[in-house]
């Protein structure tokens, strides 16, 4: 028996040792898509002086297909141009950024740099472990008024700067040429205001075919509060009040949106499904957003144009905005400079222009959206990614609260009740009112 | 084979042996479960996001907050409404199932591996098929019923037929795990109760009765607890199928749980959901372990 122990011992210490290897391998190769990441250094570890080597920095970032293409390729150029820094490249999907971002803090092996939804920005900036930036801004003469004022909004917090924006995206109108010509409609007028929109949805949908005439976004979630936004800032509404303490949807402007969704769908012009209905060429018109673009031009088996979302004749053009901003982790000085010095660079008037003509997002600055360059490429290689440059100028902001994916789900919760026909568009507003309160109070 | 049942008490090293053999289970276990469990208790009594250096500490205020809120309860109602769905039509079927199998029917391996398939197919990969399916304006279920003259629902996308549709899948799922259980229940019947029976002139209908459902009462009890577990886990179904709609129709517990945690970064609040589900499980657990007198039923 007594032999056996040791044994045992031994053999149960291999078993567990393996264990703990095999569970802590994929972790790593996960974070890693094509380069294995080294694991990020801890400040602690190393004299923050004495960098013989590069200096290596970790970048996270949701960026796939084309845009990751790009990004690699921009990290690539800016590596040879600068040989004390190594930017590695880490591809992480949108729904795993955040929990992994929460866990590496943590845990301690955070990313020197990040790109992040906008909408995360509020949430991030408080938990102070990212660097506000307005001293290196100052440092490196950053014009910041440069910048769309809507973009910068979500990055203030406490009267610092903790993000650069990078990317953006806004929504406008996308319709299908050949669903209009079989419906008798004239392929080159698409709508441009809300009555329009409204006689086309109801004369192109044919139910017998399941096409419907204008998309909905009718699932709860922020996919309807944020389509839904673009209809209340159009009647001239706003989501939250201007102290971000109240509800204000809650108007005749709210009202009037939620009427036209309500209406579009009592009349036909669209019936209640999943989203996607467009793409697979089963609706006349959706709102959907500038990455479609580059998406639906190649893969779409079928003519389709944009023009700028129709609005109201008594209202004002708008759409809603999203995107990436860029932020840096707290490491020590000398990194965090290094972080800095990629960040301006990625934001700088010249690689946006590159970055903007590779990816089709949004310009994030004016200089971009009035380069020469760029305007001349979007004229030749894709002008139906024009209305959404022009939309740029109208585009608002989800109201920048830390808790507004919960206050965003609230709302959409009871905006559906109105949709399904369960509850009248004023019950929902007050219901929905009342959600958003209770959770703006806390 | 001779098994002697001991009676004499574990020798020391009989007990360390034993303990060095059990060491990486116990080391396991305790792990991923017993530290996560009261790093958990840990983490409902604060208010955090997960990234902030700051951890407030709140006592009980997160419990206090849900239990206050209409979406616990909703929560709580839907969930237990799935349960009940789950529990009251798969345990049937699958006893169904089981007994035609079992009575020597042809194609029998053919029938079982065709109700087996659906335990093991992809929760998620299953979930977006019968979201095409049930779709109230594509679907196939909608276009035959259109077809053949009905108006049919907008199925997940009605706030009466959601969870219906949801429990459909659920029980589709379930069946197939039931019957093999079931199946190895019967098995473990002796025949002489069905013969004698049948000298007594018991129909087939009166011997199910009165021999094969009280003989399966462990395994049905069984059935039922491990249904409600993974029913009251419910998640993934209902993030494909409904995302928690239409209004809240099928907002599960454990889909609340992944908002609060995944979605609004409040693990205070996951946190205490989680373990109000602990509490909730365990006690509805121990009482039907009470009631039900697990394995000692005797035949009469």
């Amino acid at each position: 028996m007594s032999s056996l122990k040791p044994s045992l011992l031994l053999g149960n210490l291999i078993l567990l040792f393996t264990l703990i290897v095999s569970a802590c391998a994929p972790a790593t190769t996960v974070t890693s898509t094509a380069t294995p990441v080294p694991p990020t250094v801890s400040s602690s570890e190393t004299p923050p002086s004495v960098h013989t080597s590069p200096i290596e920095l970790t970048f996270w970032n949701y960026w796939d297909g084309k845009n990751g293409e790009t990004i690699q390729a921009l990290i690539d150029e800016y590596n040879t141009s600068h040989p004390e820094v190594k930017i590695k490249n880490v591809f992480i999907g949108w729904d795993e950024l955040l929990p992994k971002l929460q866990t590496a803090v943590a845990g301690g092996n955070k990313p020197d740099i990040a790109a992040v939804d906008l909408v995360w920005m509020p949430k991030l900036a408080k938990t102070g472990a990212i660097v506000p930036l307005n001293d290196y801004i100052r440092a490196s003469k950053v014009n910041l008024d440069d910048f769309y004022p809507s973009q910068l909004a979500v990055d203030r917090y406490d009267d610092q700067i903790f993000g650069m924006p990078v990317s953006t995206n806004n929504l406008e109108l996308f319709y299908n040429k050949d669903l209009f010509k079989a419906a008798g409609l004239d392929p080159n007028m698409p709508p441009k205001t809300w009555d329009e929109l409204f006689q086309i949805a109801k004369q192109c949908a044919n139910p017998a075919r399941g096409i419907v005439g204008m998309e909905l976004y009718t699932e709860p979630g922020e996919g309807l509060t944020w389509q839904f936004q673009v209809y209340l800032w159009q009647s001239g509404g706003e989501f939250l009040s201007k102290d971000l303490n109240s509800a204000a949807f809650n108007s005749p402007a709210g009202e009037k949106a939620l009427r036209f969704w309500v209406d579009l769908i009592k009349e036909g012009g669209y019936q209640i499904s999943s989203w996607g209905l467009f793409g697979q060429g089963k609706s006349c018109m959706v709102m959907d957003g500038s990455w479609m673009v580059g998406i639906w031009a190649e893969s779409a088996p079928f003519d389709w144009g944009t023009a700028l979302m129709p609005y109201p004749t008594d209202g004002q053009p708008a759409t809603n905005m999203g995107g990436e901003h860029v932020i840096i982790f707290h490491t020590d000085e000398v990194r965090q400079k290094a972080a800095w010095d990629f960040v301006n660079w990625l934001t700088s008037t010249e690689t946006q222009v590159k970055w903007d003509m590779a990816t089709g997002f949004m310009p994030i600055r004016d200089t971009v959206a009035s380069s020469p360059e760029y305007l001349l490429w979007l004229e030749k290689t894709e002008p139906r990614l024009k209305p959404f440059v022009e939309g740029q100028k109208y585009a608002h902001n989800r109201p920048p609260v830390p808790n507004y994916p919960e206050i965003s789900d609230a709302f959409s919760r009871e905006i559906e009740r109105a949709l399904i026909g369960e509850v009248s568009v004023k019950d929902a507003l007050q219901t929905a009112e009342t959600a958003v309160n209770a959770l703006l109070q806390k | 084979m001779n098994l002697r049942i001991r009676t004499h008490p574990y020798r020391r090293d009989e007990v360390s042996t034993a303990l060095i053999a059990l060491l990486p289970a116990i080391i396991v276990f305790g792990v991923f479960n017993i530290i996560p469990l009261g790093y958990t208790a840990y983490l409902s009594l604060l208010k955090w996001d997960g990234f902030s250096i700051e951890r407030q500490f709140v006592g009980f205020q997160n419990f206090l907050e849900l239990l206050s809120s209409t979406y616990l309860w909703n929560s709580l109602k839907a969930t237990i409404y799935y349960t009940l769905g789950v529990i009251g039509l798969s345990l049937p079927f699958g006893l169904l199932v089981a007994i035609l199998l079992n009575s020597g029917l042809k194609g029998q391996v053919a029938f079982r591996t065709l109700y087996f398939l659906p335990v093991v197919t992809s929760t998620v990969a299953a979930s977006m098929v019968w979201k095409l399916m049930l779709d109230p304006g594509s679907g196939y279920i909608n276009v035959i019923l259109r077809e053949i003259g009905f108006s049919p629902p907008a199925w997940l996308r009605d706030t009466h037929w959601a969870m219906p549709a949801v429990i459909l899948l659920g029980v589709w799922k379930r069946i197939g795990f039931n019957m093999v259980i079931y199946l190895a229940g019967l098995q473990s019947i002796p025949r002489e109760y069905y013969e004698a029976a049948r000298v007594d002139g018991a129909t087939s209908l009166a011997q199910i009765r009165y021999i094969t459902i009280p003989l399966l009462a462990p395994t049905t009890a069984l059935l039922i607890v491990m249904a409600m577990i993974d029913s009251f886990l419910l998640f993934d179904q209902v993030f494909v199928l409904t995302g928690g709609g239409p209004a809240g129709a099928t907002d599960v517990i454990g889909f609340l749980l992944y908002r609060y945690a995944f979605r609004y970064f409040d693990l205070g609040k996951a946190s205490a959901i989680a373990w109000i589900m602990f509490i909730f499980i365990a006690s509805v657990t121990l009482i039907q372990w009470r009631l039900s007198r697990f394995g000692t039923k005797e035949i009469a």
